[in-house]
């Protein structure tokens, strides 16, 4: 890593995220004393090539990345109405995710930074989720953050740009995952979360009684394979003894395993929050990032205990909580105003903690959460 | 600067990073390192050296050919990405060479090209036939099989000079082989109101 000379006064970055299924690119400008501006992001998603695997297949997403990302680019480049010559520095995600896309996002990058000259930052996907509070609401250090998506589950207070600690996350799989394989053992369509919520909306979350793990531990880890195990054999019990499922046996299994998620967010979220309130923030805000924060059940769970804490809760918008460039954009914009720079030999990195003085919550299989 | 047209060839679609800088009808620069890893940290540097030994910056290149397989798949990524954030960048073609394409230049007279693949099998495309992956025991005739990274570098650059200005798709990996993936193995239940 090297350090930067003076900081022009506005500044324009290309961002480029590549890391699970989908290819983004995207322009964020700031400008001196104001909040960031997104000027274009788009990506191309890959729901239907994974569509019939019931989940994203590395090999798959790594060969449509290395075919769009250039794509992508230019299209960002045209919808903000500039060309490179009108960037400042180009960011991309360097980890952790599925290293073939990664990999492809990163040598793109690297190709066009080193064709313009352009300095190359290699922004931490995670910190792009983190730090995207800042660029929807400009809030100040520090927050605590609940990243909460397909590949990851964990609670961070962000301290600065570069700094996070790291409370907790998930032990195995992230509820991403949950949803997805609830859809599946029951025959929903992908991606899982918007199906099962729309099957739980008229289903009895009181009728199966899930586990809620890791509640009898005063940490903020979190477990969610048991509970996929739970739902697995509540309906082979209910196929066994019918022969198959009602719909509203569906919808009842569904509303069960939403309201578990729910109420075990909604513990941590308590215990994450009081330790976070014991550094005295002076406005403190609980944000979240991640699809699965789109959950309207999830996302009432967390306010209502923001609301009881005196905490102030934020969600970024949908297009925002899920992957995308414009945040990748933005955590390079502040690290450049950091002075981060990166070499040309920058890796790819396929595990890649936030928070590098934790302790490692998940151990070396290639499944789950990716930090 | 150089005078005669700059064309920068590389390839890391087996276990090297190979580049070579073709300036007229002329390599000025070959760089080849044998490596199983990391060349995804190792190419640029690479290239920024294969540049620099001939005299020589990213601007004055005319154009890019890369090494687009088939062999390894991550491999292949790596460099055809590369080519294709250069090509934005600069302004210029980048240009696909398949590994048969690049060997065929090279091979000794009755031999045919081929790349090794795992498990005793090779990648041929034949004359007149569709590239195939076939058991090295089953070869039609002798095989041209152990090209030198340098020199595929070298034939890659060469091509991409007499295609430079023809109208041709950005580069994209030859794979050869689909994706390792199989359907979902869970069974959803009957619906019995359904």
């Amino acid at each position: 890593m090297q350090r930067a000379g003076p900081m022009p006064q506005t500044l324009t970055v290309l961002g480029l995220e590549s890391s699970c299924d989908d290819t983004a690119a995207a322009v964020v400008r700031q400008m001196p004393g104001a909040g960031a501006e997104i000027l274009a992001s788009v990506g191309h998603g890959q729901a239907e090539l994974h569509g019939a695997y019931g989940g994203v297949v590395p090999e798959i997403a790594a060969r449509a990345h290395a075919e769009k990302l250039d794509v992508c680019v230019i299209q960002a480049l045209g919808d903000a109405g500039l060309d490179l010559g009108g960037i400042d520095a180009i960011a991309v995600t360097a980890g952790p995710g599925l290293i073939g896309g990664v990999i492809s996002g990163v040598m793109c990058a690297k190709g066009l930074a080193a064709a313009t000259g352009l300095p190359l930052i290699g922004v931490n996907h995670l910190a792009g989720h983190a730090l995207t509070p800042r660029l929807t609401d400009g809030i100040a250090f520090p927050y605590l953050m609940l990243l909460v998506s397909g590949g990851h589950c964990q609670y961070l207070i962000a301290d600065g740009t570069q700094d996070f600690t790291r409370l907790g996350g998930t032990i195995d799989d992230a509820p991403g995952e949950a949803f997805d394989k609830t859809a599946r053992l029951l025959g929903l369509p992908q991606p899982g979360g918007p199906s099962v919520e729309a099957e739980a909306r008229h289903g009895d979350p009181a009728r199966f009684r899930f586990p809620r793990p890791l509640l009898d531990r005063p940490d903020c880890n979190l477990s969610f394979s048991g509970l996929k195990t739970a739902l697995l054999r509540a309906r082979d019990q209910l196929v066994a003894e019918q022969g198959g499922l009602t719909r509203a046996d569906r919808a009842d299994l569904c509303a069960g395993f939403q309201q578990a998620v729910v109420e075990t967010l909604a513990a941590k979220t308590r215990r994450a929050l009081t330790l976070y309130l014991q550094q005295d923030p002076p406005e403190p805000v609980l944000a979240v990032a991640g699809g699965v924060a789109a959950n309207e059940a999830i996302r009432a769970g967390l306010e209502s205990v923001c609301a009881e804490m005196g905490a102030r809760f934020l969600a970024p918008p949908l297009s925002l909580c899920t992957d995308n460039a414009a945040m990748i954009a933005y955590a390079g914009l502040e690290l450049f105003r950091d002075g981060v720079r990166h070499g040309m030999d920058l890796p790819a990195r396929p595990r890649w903690p936030l928070d590098d003085s934790s302790p490692a919550l998940m151990g070396g299989g290639r499944k789950g959460a990716k930090a | 600067m150089p005078s005669d047209t700059l064309v920068l060839g590389f390839d890391t679609s087996a276990a090297h990073c190979a580049a070579a800088l073709l300036c007229g009808d002329r390599i000025v620069a070959i760089r080849a390192e044998e490596m199983s890893r990391g060349q995804a940290e190792r190419l640029m540097p690479l290239l920024q050296e294969v540049l620099a030994a001939g005299g020589a910056d990213w601007r004055d290149l005319a154009a890019l050919g890369v090494g687009i397989g088939p062999g390894n798949f991550t491999g292949i990524r790596i460099a055809v990405s590369a080519a294709r954030g250069l090509a934005l960048g600069l302004g210029v073609p980048a240009i696909g060479v398949t590994g048969f394409e690049a060997r065929a230049a090279l091979a000794p007279a009755g031999h045919l090209p081929a790349i090794p693949a795992p498990r005793e099998q090779v990648y041929v495309a034949p004359p007149g036939r569709e590239p195939s992956l076939i058991a090295r025991a089953d070869a039609p005739s002798p095989l041209f099989d152990d090209a030198a990274p340098g020199d595929l570098a070298c034939a890659i650059a060469r091509i991409a000079a007499t295609r430079r200005h023809s109208e041709a798709p950005p580069p994209a990996p030859l794979y050869l082989r689909p994706a390792d993936a199989a359907p979902s193995r869970d069974v959803p239940p009957m619906l019995l109101d359904g």
